[in-house]
């Protein structure tokens, strides 16, 4: 069954535009000036229950606009939305027991007490019994290794620490669809790698669907099966990370320094980008040129004093989903 | 010379700074009208209810114009700054910038106080023209005198604000005495005019600071006479003085502490 | 019926637990909750001594107020501003809330939004203000059951109005993307009306009071019903307070579904 059904869904925001000044402020009383933006446009797409979606894109693409949407904080311009059977702009409370949502700027837990007391109001927000909290928590704790961090005022909590204990807290009420807002945004890389195991643990051991946007590459490679790439509001691919990952994300980006002079013989699939005289930014294909090869021929010649490896950035995949299919993103910036 | 005039750049930015805040200015305008409203009522009334000593109904009006001019002629956030910069420990920046920081706050908040005081002052004038109508024999050629009490009751009120502010860096927890220092400066002065207290009251209040903050200067300005100006301005002075000199004090003793522990 | 009944006893529960909730968080700081709750005490004390000098020098009345009249009154708006402070201090940050987005969180709750967004903070120094009102109770009205019976259930409505006030002038923002200035001033403005005698006052500002600026429903009329009772007036307050927390709570919903539509104005802050 589906968890999300999403047909011709669209968002028109009618925002007034107001000139500098005084004057202009009155004659926007008066008469005021709309302009329409097309925020999201004309998406349709479905989400199988117990699946995990990539929702990607730059800033400003939408991914926010349709979650509101699908969540039911915002109501939609025109389309058909059903989440879990439900309309979520008409039937957003009985909707709201049944999903889960964590936005990662925005916390649920109260700032200067332990996670624990926010739990136990959170259950009664949700009408868990009290028994069933109680198990419920323990679960979790467990679950996410948070058991020493529940009476600890969540101010004195690192940020990695935080993200477990709201993500955690966004699952007391066993939701059948969780809503993840760039949950990874701002964690180190162990941070990160650990958030990104107990989503997809929560996935398979409860059939929880996951509904993903980010920024970061690496929770789309590492969480999801399939992916959304949506800008200017419309989707411009909808395809499996394995197919996206052959056609799009096949560059790698390495910066290297030397230790002085440094002469390079380019290779195929090895593309010089920048060059100063104590460093370069190479492109590698990897399709032709494994991260091996290239490392290899990169110590071959001579006087490395520095490599970093380096994904592209998502606007570049994105830039060059939209130069036309499969082509690879090596070179010409 | 030079001295002086780096000071100044900092009221004059601080004064276009209030122009900015348009808003909260006119909030401030709408209360200052609300609060005069509210007592012309009051005092209005207790007038019917019978005798009252040494004011009439018209100079009462005026007093409290005064007075209230005094209090949001010094809302200059000033008690607040100094709390936020020192217990957020921001203080600590400021302590080796070339200028002395209980100075520059002065002259921060001075951009403040001069506009505050011309536009409260205007509609102190309209206020008081159309509520209470002018003062019978009132003496403009007395008004100067009169207003250099107000500048030295602004002055007293803001150095003991500072002070209060900087209490912060031995005290946690400084607001109780703030209140406490509002409510003097309140009872003894801004909506009582001394006259109206006990006697034995009267006579510990003029030993204190709180009355010369609102009550001097507002009785100056609405019955003027030069046994009260002699008597007031000296104490006043002495207040001033005392007030500059415990800011600088508590400031020396802040920044050692700070030198002492750490921050 | 019996839903609503089922409804109205949910909105009291969540209340009762973010009650508890912000209690603790308050506790969390016990020292500068005493501290605060103590300050503010003293603070209401200097109004007393303005009053006690007032009639000293005229005695009798003061806008056909006595002296016990007016502390009637100095508690009620005391303690019932305590009350909603204590429950709903979140009051004072609707816009706040609004402008930054942290309405999501309340709107992905399955609980009333408004209900929710209003308790989720305390303030310290309103146990001061609420205390205060009973202490002056007590030292002026010692066991007179009439007074405290209105002086109690003014505590409800008036903080309840006060509620009102400041949600109705906050959910301008829905409207005019900014309405921080006006919410901070709206419930100040009225309490300004509660806390002198009504007959200071005439013509247009007393009409006012019963309509615009409800201050006279806040202390007024509760004072009045606490001297000689009238159960037409006690109607008159009753429906009146619930009309206008009526008219707050649609005027929110009605501002959020501008916010749903997204067509709101969001000035930058």
């Amino acid at each position: 069954m589906a968890a999300i059904e999403v047909e011709g869904l669209c968002k028109l925001y009618r925002t007034r535009i107001k000139e500098e000044g005084l004057k202009a402020s009155f004659r926007a009383l008066t008469r005021p000036v709309y302009k329409e933006v097309k925020a999201v446009d004309n998406i349709s797409f479905t989400v199988e229950q117990g699946e995990i979606l990539a929702f990607i894109g730059p800033n400003g693409a939408g991914k926010s606009t349709t979650i509101k949407m699908l969540t039911g904080i915002l109501h939609p311009s025109s389309g058909r939305l059903s989440v879990l059977g439900m309309d979520p702009a008409t039937q957003r409370r009985r909707l709201s027991y049944r999903i889960g949502t964590v936005f990662g700027q925005k916390s649920q837990l109260w700032f200067h007490l332990p996670p624990m007391d926010s739990f136990v109001l959170l259950g009664a927000i949700y009408d868990i019994e009290k028994a069933v909290l109680k198990k419920r928590i323990d679960e979790l704790a467990e679950r996410f290794e948070i058991g020493d961090l529940l009476k600890t005022p969540v101010r004195k909590l690192s940020l990695g620490q935080r993200i477990r204990c709201e993500v955690a807290a966004s699952l007391l009420h066993s939701p059948d669809i969780l809503f993840l807002d760039e949950p990874t945004i701002g964690l180190d890389v162990v941070a990160k790698h650990r958030i990104r195991e107990l989503i997809l643990q929560m996935n398979r051991e409860q059939g929880t669907t996951i509904f993903l946007t980010s920024h970061d590459t690496g929770d789309m490679e590492q969480l999801c099966r399939r992916a959304i790439v949506i800008d200017h509001g419309r989707i411009i691919l909808d395809e499996p990370v394995k197919k996206l990952k052959y056609d799009y994300m096949n560059r790698k980006i390495i910066a290297v320094r030397f230790t002085g002079e440094y002469k390079l013989k380019e290779i195929d699939g090895i593309t010089l980008e920048k060059s100063g005289r104590l460093g370069a930014r190479l492109s590698v294909d990897t399709r032709v040129c494994s991260i091996d090869e290239a490392m290899r021929w990169l110590i071959a010649q001579g006087g490395v004093a520095d490599i970093t490896v380096e994904d592209p950035p998502m606007e570049d995949i994105i830039a060059s989903i939209f130069e036309g299919g499969g082509q690879s993103l090596g070179g010409g910036r | 010379m030079a001295k002086l005039r780096k000071y100044l750049v900092v009221t004059r930015i601080s004064l276009q700074n209030v122009i900015a805040y348009r808003s909260s200015a006119l909030g401030g305008l709408l209360f200052y009208s609300l609060f005069i409203f509210v007592f012309f009522n009051l005092w209005r009334a207790i007038y019917k209810g019978g005798e009252v000593t040494g004011y009439s109904l018209t100079q009462m009006i005026w007093y409290l114009c005064i007075t209230e001019l005094v209090v949001f002629g010094c809302r200059s956030g000033v008690y607040n700054q100094m709390n936020d910069d020192v217990k957020s420990g921001s203080i600590a920046y400021q302590l080796n910038r070339p200028y002395h920081y209980v100075m520059f706050q002065f002259f921060n908040a001075l951009g403040n106080m001069v506009f505050n005081l011309v536009i409260y002052g205007i509609l102190a004038i309209i206020l008081g023209l159309i509520m209470a109508g002018p003062i019978p024999g009132f003496s403009f050629a007395s008004l100067p005198f009169a207003l250099i009490s107000v500048f030295l009751g602004i002055i007293i009120n803001f150095f003991f604000m500072i002070t209060l502010g900087l209490t912060a860096f031995r005290l946690e927890e400084n607001f109780a005495f703030y209140l406490i220092y509002q409510k003097l400066v309140f009872m003894l002065g801004m909506f009582i005019p001394v006259e109206f207290l006990p006697k034995w009251l009267q006579s510990i209040a003029l030993y204190l600071p709180f009355s010369y903050v609102a009550w001097a200067p507002a009785r100056l300005v609405v019955a003027f006479s030069w046994d009260l100006f002699w008597q007031v301005i000296p104490v006043q002075l002495v207040w001033a003085l005392v007030s500059i000199l415990m800011s600088l004090g508590m400031y020396s003793y802040g920044v050692k502490g700070i030198q002492a522990h750490g921050g | 019926m019996h839903k609503h009944v089922v409804r109205a006893m949910n909105v009291f529960r969540l209340i009762g637990l973010y009650f508890k909730v912000n209690l603790a968080s308050a506790l969390e700081y016990r020292a500068s909750f005493l501290l605060q709750a103590f300050g503010m005490a003293l603070n209401n004390c200097s109004f007393v001594f303005f009053w006690y000098i007032a009639f000293s020098q005229i005695g009798g009345r003061i806008g056909g107020y006595d002296f016990n009249d007016v502390m009637f009154i100095w508690a009620l708006c005391s303690s019932a501003f305590g009350a909603s402070h204590i429950l709903f201090a979140n009051m004072n940050s609707i816009t706040r809330i609004i402008v930054s987005g942290e309405l999501d969180t309340f709107l992905l709750q399955p609980k009333d939004v408004l209900v929710s967004l209003l308790c989720s903070k305390t303030s310290l120094t309103a146990w001061g203000d609420f205390l205060y009102g009973f202490i002056l109770m007590a030292l002026t009205h010692g066991g007179d059951a009439q007074a405290w019976s209105m002086f109690l259930l003014g505590i409800v409505i008036g903080g309840l109005l006060m509620t009102a006030i400041s949600v109705t002038a906050h959910t301008m923002t829905f409207y005019l993307g900014d309405a921080s200035l006006i919410g901070s001033m709206a419930l100040e403005f009225v309490i300004n009306f509660c806390i002198y005698p009504e007959g200071i006052y005439r013509g247009v500002v007393r009409v006012l009071m019963l309509s615009v600026i409800p201050a006279s429903f806040i202390v007024h009329i509760p004072l009045k019903l606490a001297r000689h009772f009238s159960p037409g007036l006690l109607l008159l307050l009753l429906t009146v307070s619930a009309a206008y927390c009526c008219f707050a709570y649609v005027f929110f919903y009605r501002g959020l579904k501008r916010y749903e539509s997204g067509n709101l104005i969001i000035a930058r802050m």
